[in-house]
């Protein structure tokens, strides 16, 4: 299984694909999650701690002539066994880096490194098996620039807003006209009984995977900082995710 | 008077920005809204409508495949690119890019670049930003007279708010923290014990924002005396005493 996670900021990207992400692992596959996200997201939403360097740091180095390439005897299936940290559940994370003080520079070859080794995941014999799920930065613009060439689904977190729905259509636009077999999956988000779920279904024209509530338990983790999972392991919202993962192993995972 | 607006994506910069756009607008004052996020939404919270809205990133996506020209001067941008929405606020879309074809940069215009050519001269000018904190890292001094943080209680979007609020008051000008969507005593010392002693302006949980959010309506449209709508009224009025009269 192959998944790319997209949507608008604060749509609850990052809340789904961690918690998929650990189900998914308690359910006994392995699983690798994907941060390229500059910014706090991913991490947090797992419970994995969030080094002050990326690792991926000493992953790649620059020739001569200023271009970036994996180090000597690193490749793509190295740099993930070397430079993945564990988050709980037996989820491995390989985290592009965060933005701080200094901006991006510190973190130029963990950036270089993380482009090269997503590129190359399919040449990775080792992780035919695996889970690879990844969580994109907000909006369409990653899509755009291609960080998401491992992703055969996108996994489209939408809330059952014009924003959110507006962004969605975009970032669909964008996927389709850079790869053709791109799959997409509809996930609404933070639904209420106001909410018209079937709306964003015709509006984007994209098969409903399963809906997740709107969940005081989501909030709550969120105010503190932590895994929802790991705060409130009976929230609705929990339950919920439990169904998009069952309803992606029904479609046998392998072929997704 | 030149505002920005920053935050985390999905804190509600665009509501912030779309109603305190049009309150200034009612107020009499001469409003130009730049969207200068890379996913526009703008033209939503200022009640142009979600086709609408999609309608001027097409726009600019005709610069990339040539069925637009180019546009040198600011005023002829300002033309251009933009629409008028309700009680006579300009918006203009300044996004950097949206398509992967690498070539026009928005006509070589940056948000932040931008910011500095407009000329205020008596016209209030509200900017929202591109989610996260990069633009407001590269704001320079002189461009904005009022940062705008955005933050809910999340520690996700605290940690952005934080930053942000650190790098606008290096750069000086004045930074107002939008406390948005607080339910409790709770949500409000998290957010406080974030953000540290700065100006703050409390935004309740709002059933009147969220259905505007719903909708893809203006929040000032849906409900002007609901109590969210009516603290950013009020953040309005305080914007506008802070502004030279034309």
């Amino acid at each position: 299984m192959r998944l790319a996670v997209v949507g608008k900021g604060g749509s609850g990207k990052s809340v789904v694909a961690a918690t998929l992400a650990r189900l998914l692992a308690r359910r006994g596959h392995r699983v690798l999650a994907l941060d390229s996200d500059t910014l706090p997201g991913l991490s947090i939403s797992l419970g994995a701690d969030v080094p002050d360097d990326a690792p991926l740091n000493a992953a790649a180095e620059r020739n001569e002539k200023g271009r970036w390439h994996l180090v000597k005897g690193v490749g793509p299936a190295r740099a993930v066994q070397r430079y993945a940290t564990d988050a709980p559940d037996g989820v491995r994370l390989l985290q592009l880096g965060k933005t701080d003080k200094r901006g991006l520079a510190p973190n130029r070859a963990s950036h270089n490194a993380f482009y090269q080794v997503i590129h190359r995941l399919g040449d990775v014999r080792s992780l035919d098996d695996w889970v690879i799920l990844g969580d994109l930065p907000a909006g369409p613009r990653q899509t755009a620039f291609d960080w998401a060439p491992y992703a055969r689904r996108f996994l489209l977190v939408v809330e059952p807003t014009w924003q959110s729905m507006l962004t969605a259509r975009r970032i669909i636009r964008i996927a389709r006209e850079q790869r053709d077999d791109a799959e997409f999956s509809l996930v609404v988000n933070k639904v209420t009984p106001e909410a018209d779920v079937q709306r964003a279904e015709q509006f984007l024209g994209v098969p409903l995977l399963g809906t997740v509530p709107a969940d005081d338990d989501v909030r709550a983790a969120e105010r503190a900082g932590v895994a929802l999972l790991d705060l409130a392991p009976d929230a609705p919202a929990v339950h919920a995710i439990e169904r998009l993962a069952d309803a992606l192993d029904v479609r046998n995972i392998d072929r997704l | 008077m030149k505002i920005v607006v920053a935050g985390k994506g999905g804190v509600g910069k665009t509501t912030v920005s779309g109603t305190v756009s049009r309150a200034l607008a009612r107020a009499g004052h001469d409003v130009l809204a730049l969207d200068a996020d890379t996913n526009p939404m703008l033209g939503v919270s200022l009640g142009v409508g979600p086709e609408e809205t999609d309608l001027l990133v097409a726009v600019r996506q005709g610069l990339e495949t040539g069925e637009t020209e180019h546009e040198q001067t600011t005023a002829g941008f300002v033309e251009r690119f933009g629409r008028d929405a309700p009680d006579g606020v300009r918006l203009v879309v300044a996004s950097r890019i949206e398509r992967a074809n690498p070539g026009c940069t928005c006509c070589g215009v940056s948000p932040e670049s931008l910011l500095l050519e407009l000329e205020s001269d008596g016209k209030i000018i509200i900017g929202d930003l591109e989610a996260g904190i990069g633009t407001v890292m590269r704001l320079q001094e002189g461009q904005a007279d009022v940062v705008l943080v955005v933050a809910q209680p999340t520690a996700k979007s605290l940690n952005i708010a934080r930053r942000a609020v650190e790098m606008a008051d290096d750069r000086g000008g004045r930074v107002i923290v939008i406390a948005n969507r607080v339910r409790d005593d709770e949500d409000l010392a998290v957010i406080r014990e974030a953000v540290g002693e700065c100006e703050m302006v409390v935004v309740p949980d709002d059933a009147a924002i969220a259905q505007a959010d719903r909708e893809g309506r203006a929040a000032i449209d849906v409900d002007e005396n609901s109590p969210g709508v009516k603290v950013l009224i009020e953040l309005a009025d305080r914007l506008a005493s802070m502004a030279v009269p034309a």
